[in-house]
């Protein structure tokens, strides 16, 4: 079977600088390869957060031109070369603000939701 | 956070800009390792490989849309899309080559001019000593109420060395002068150029020889005893054909052997401007090389001929420097108090020492740059006119791509792209044309034997002022109609090709720019009118004396160790030998004629009966040694008195003879013949003034009447003189006559330069004077060439533009005039502000060139009624001719145009 239309779209539903986010999370734990990372988004947020194949490697570089990741080719467990990122020391400072400006920005929209119902 | 850690991402950027090839190839294999691991995912579900390999491509979404996009986050589009402006600037220009040729013709010749200028500057001003850490280097002066710029003797400069603690060493070294050289005692010597220096000196200015050695400090103790030499690197080449052997052999100066013990670096000929020196020898020798018979240089401390410089500890500042020399020079005065009455001292760095108020050649360089940059901006100004009005004509494409949606900013730097690119051309023309300019420069040929060399060249500052001028052009060109046309109503735009826009502002820069060329070209040309006259002038005021018929033989028979009776004696016989040759009509001798390229002695000296200033012991005035031949020859008239006789000898009573400037200025009202000077101070040795001689121009042709005492040769002995002779007939007919004389007394005395009279007296007051009229001349000239076609181009402009305008005027019976008044009216006015503004430019120009090179006062009147008629003449026929194209105009034809 051939995938659905909303696999393939843009990730628009995601809040803007989202993405920098996650990627930031993940390499936080691990130093990772862009198919593992798009592989591991897929398996954490289940089917909620559709992130395009296409569109992660724009934000891998722009977070790699920002200085917050660093890459390196590594080879790989299957014996291939792939280029690895890491998260660097800024990058970890800056995953802190974002978390926490994240943080903020979800408890305001959920205390404006949860507003609105009453 | 991102200021904070720009050194982190710095590096990031260089990489993706220099790196560019690697960054995108890894950015295939990144890609490229994802697609597969998508198959790999899609055979492994059990597609077959053609169909895991359509759903991976699927599923990346556009493989090469993503690499743009990754790409753009490499954070370079400004640049990438800097090189597409470029790209396509440069092909928009080629479809409009006129005008890209006119703009880089007017860019070069306003950049190359003011190169050119600027390279005089350089030279004089800028150019730093060619030694270590020149910076450091500080010169001492010795300073007094007539002279704040005078060197120090030997003496002092010993005490200055031993006394301060401010300089990591200080050097001294004479001025170049003529010393007799041969290879060995057989041969003849020749006159080559040679300067004292302290024993210090390369050690102190941190010059390492090419081959051998600088001096030791002990060769430089005792008085005589040294007899060594460096050569310069070019005299080592040509007169040696650089032979390293030469090092620890003898060479003869002045019929002394001294021993070779190094050569100089190639780098460094020398710390003169003007000349190069071909040999150093240790001030200890300076006995057998001084000029002054009367004055031992070793000893007497006021032979002030030496230039003392220091290298400034680091941390010393110049103000500390100053009081140190200042205090050690107030030592002098408690200890030598008849030396040093009025004296003191101070220290001034390079650019302090070349600019001094008393030096015009960096004055004129100075005036020539700014000039030739007032050039550069009537070319910037015309060059932006034009593209203001290509891009009026434009305004439909902006406003189609701004419809599009280009930005703004990108717009404005498109357009900058193309005055970048214009600039560009216009600076390497302009390299050319200051290069050819140089050249020309340097053709210019100094009448002496001594190496004497234009200075001026283009060097690496020169280059940068050049490239640092197209930049400066390119912005002044572009901003403007950037800015402007990208305020483009895009509506209105879309519309019309050709629309000004709302209101009358569009209009106002374009204005500006006409009345700014117009103004700075007047200026331009009434400072080309005013130099052209002002040396005319004073080259007319010169004329007191005769410039024909005479051959200059300058000699000096210290060369061959004379002393002063023999030196008398032999240039006693010369003249009357001379003076019995068939042809010779007369002989002269003196220091240094007038015009000429040495500077004169000084003479201090208390006149009789006139007050002294207060706090002064004694005057000074210019003078000069000569014989009893030298009013005749020269055709200087004597007005009051008599001239020098041969009676007026050794064993007579002293008289001098000085000119009327000199006795105005001490006895404005009564005669000065009669009267006595007492030479050195109120108890010196009396001189009667027997006569009063014509003022003539002495060491410039610009300067101002200034006071010259006359002495007689033999009552004031010199051994550097210059030989006179007059002929009935071409003076070089005298040239061997002249010779053998000499060799009839002396075989060996070496001639040290022979030529015309004539024709230094060009090189000062004719070739000089024309070189700079012919600078600024060509300049003026531009910049009117270059506001006429800017001129020309508005009234053009205004009436194409307006052509349908004119035609519904005429069908509906507007007269020629009133046709001509719509469309020259404008023009007018901006011709009229325009000359006002410029007039009073001009009369700011002659103030300048009046205090710093002429010293008149007033103005110039006729220069305006020249300049200023012809400006408006020239610009109203400029307004005239295009403006007659409106009168042809058809109405029926306008009408349908467009």
């Amino acid at each position: 079977m051939l995938p659905s239309v909303t696999d393939m779209s843009k990730p628009t539903d995601l809040v803007q600088g989202t993405l920098d986010l996650l990627i930031l999370k993940l390499l936080a734990i691990q130093p990772l390869h862009g198919w593992a990372i798009s592989r591991r988004l897929k398996a954490v947020s289940g089917d909620v957060l559709q992130v395009s194949e296409g569109s992660l490697y724009p934000a891998l570089h722009k977070l790699e031109q920002e200085g917050w990741i660093k890459a390196e080719w590594k080879t790989t467990e299957n014996n291939r070369r792939a280029k690895f990122y890491e998260l660097t020391r800024p990058g970890r400072r800056q995953l802190e603000t974002q978390a926490a400006s994240w943080d903020l920005l979800s408890s305001a929209i959920s205390a404006v939701i949860r507003l609105s119902e009453a | 956070m991102r200021i904070t850690h720009w050194w982190y991402t710095l590096p990031l950027r260089l990489r993706s800009l220099l790196r560019r090839g690697q960054m995108q190839r890894e950015l295939d294999d990144e890609m490229q390792f994802h697609l597969d691991s998508l198959i790999e995912d899609g055979t492994a579900r059990g597609l077959t490989s053609t169909e895991a390999r359509q759903e991976a491509l699927r599923t990346m979404g556009g493989l090469t849309q993503r690499k743009e996009e990754a790409r753009d986050m490499w954070g370079l589009t400004w640049l990438t899309d800097l090189g597409s402006d470029l790209q396509f600037a440069f092909r928009s220009l080629t479809r409009a080559k006129g005008l890209a040729f006119f703009v880089v013709v007017a860019l070069a010749l306003g950049i190359g001019m003011t190169a050119a200028s600027f390279s005089m500057l350089d030279a004089l001003v800028f150019r730093p000593y060619p030694v270590a850490n020149p910076n450091q280097i500080v010169t001492l002066v010795s300073t007094s109420q007539d002279n704040a710029f005078e060197g120090f003797s030997y003496r002092e400069y010993l005490d200055l060395r031993n006394a301060s603690k401010s300089y990591d060493g200080m050097i001294a070294s004479g001025p170049v002068i003529g010393v007799g050289f041969s290879p060995d005692a057989r041969t003849t010597p020749r006159v080559k150029a040679g300067t004292l220096i302290s024993g210090n000196y390369f050690k102190v200015l941190g010059v390492e020889p090419r081959l051998g050695r600088g001096f030791r400090t002990d060769e430089d103790q005792v008085p005589g005893r040294d007899a060594v030499v460096v050569l310069a690197h070019a005299f080592w080449k040509q007169e040696l054909g650089g032979d390293p052997a030469i090092v620890g052999r003898n060479v003869r100066l002045n019929g002394r052997d001294f021993t070779v013990v190094g050569i100089a670096p190639a780098s460094f000929p020398g710390l003169f401007i003007f000349s190069r020196t071909d040999f150093f020898v240790p001030l200890a020798m300076g006995r057998l090389f001084t000029a002054d018979p009367k004055q031992d240089v070793l000893e007497a401390r006021d032979a002030r001929g030496l230039t003392v410089r220091a290298r400034l500890k680091p941390g010393v500042t110049l103000a500390q420097a100053r009081t140190e020399v200042a205090s050690i020079a107030s030592g002098f005065r408690s200890a030598y108090p008849a030396l040093y009455r009025e004296r003191g001292a101070s220290v001034h760095t390079q650019m302090q020492m070349r600019t001094q108020a008393g030096d015009i050649n960096w004055k004129f360089g100075l005036i020539f740059t700014v000039l030739g940059f007032c050039t550069l901006l009537v070319a910037c100004t015309n060059v932006a006119g034009l593209l203001l009005s290509r891009a009026r004509a434009r305004t439909r494409e902006i406003a189609v791509r701004l419809a599009l949606g280009a930005g703004r900013q990108r717009l404005v730097r498109f357009l900058l792209a193309e005055s970048l690119i214009l600039a560009g051309l216009g600076g390497l023309a302009g390299i050319t044309v200051g290069y050819f300019a140089i050249q020309a420069l340097q053709r210019f040929s100094i009448p002496t034997d001594l190496p004497m060399t234009v200075p001026f060249r283009m060097d690496v500052r020169v280059l940068f002022a050049c490239i640092g001028l197209a930049v400066v052009s390119a912005v002044l060109c572009g901003l403007a109609p950037a800015l402007q046309s990208t305020r483009t109503d895009v509506a209105a735009g879309l519309r019309s090709a050709d629309v000004d826009p709302p209101g009358r502002r569009g209009m106002w820069g374009r204005n500006a720019l006409v009345v700014a060329q117009v103004a700075m070209s007047l200026m331009l040309l009434t400072a080309s009118f005013l130099m052209a006259r002002s040396f005319q002038a004073s080259v007319e005021q010169s004329t007191g004396f005769r410039t024909d018929h005479m051959l200059m033989t300058r000699l000096d028979p210290r060369l061959l160790q004379y002393d002063v009776a023999r030196t008398q004696q032999f240039y006693e016989l010369l003249s009357q030998r001379l003076r019995e040759t068939p042809g010779v009509v007369s002989t002269a001798l003196t220091q240094n004629p007038p015009l000429g390229l040495d500077s004169f002695d000084r003479l201090a000296f208390v006149p009789e009966g006139y007050d002294l200033p207060r706090g002064r012991e004694s005057v000074k005035s210019f003078m000069d040694t000569v014989d009893d031949g030298y009013f005749a020859t020269l055709g200087i008239a004597v007005t009051r008195g008599r001239a020098f006789t041969a009676a007026d000898n050794a064993t007579a009573p002293r008289v001098a003879i000085v000119n009327e400037q000199f006795a105005k200025h001490y006895w404005p009202n009564g005669d000065a013949v009669g009267r006595v000077l007492r030479e050195g101070d109120r108890g010196g040795e009396p001189i009667q003034i027997v006569g009063v001689a014509r003022t003539v121009k002495y060491a410039d042709t610009v300067e101002l009447a200034t006071d010259f005492v006359y002495l007689p040769h033999a009552q004031r002995p010199s051994a550097r003189m210059v030989l006179l002779t007059r002929s009935n007939g071409d003076p070089l007919q005298l040239i061997e006559p002249v010779k053998a004389a000499i060799r009839s007394l002396d075989p060996n005395l070496p001639i040290i330069e022979m030529r015309t009279y004539e024709d230094l007296y060009r090189y000062s007051a004719v070739e000089g004077p024309r070189l700079a009229i012919r600078m600024v001349g060509t300049m003026g000239f531009v910049a009117v060439f270059l506001a006429i076609a800017g001129l020309y181009g508005l009234v053009a402009y205004n009436v194409t533009r307006r052509t349908r305008e004119i035609g519904i005027r005429m069908a509906i019976g507007a007269s020629h005039a009133d046709i001509m008044r719509l469309v020259l009216g404008k023009g007018l006015t901006l011709v009229a502000v325009g000359t006002v503004i410029g007039l009073g430019l001009g009369f700011a120009v002659e103030k300048v060139f009046n205090s710093m090179l002429f010293h008149t006062v007033g103005v110039d009147v006729v220069s305006y009624l020249i300049v200023v008629p012809t400006m408006l003449a020239v610009t109203l026929l400029a307004a005239y001719l295009p403006a007659r194209r409106a009168l042809r105009i058809a109405p029926t034809q306008a009408l349908r145009c467009e």
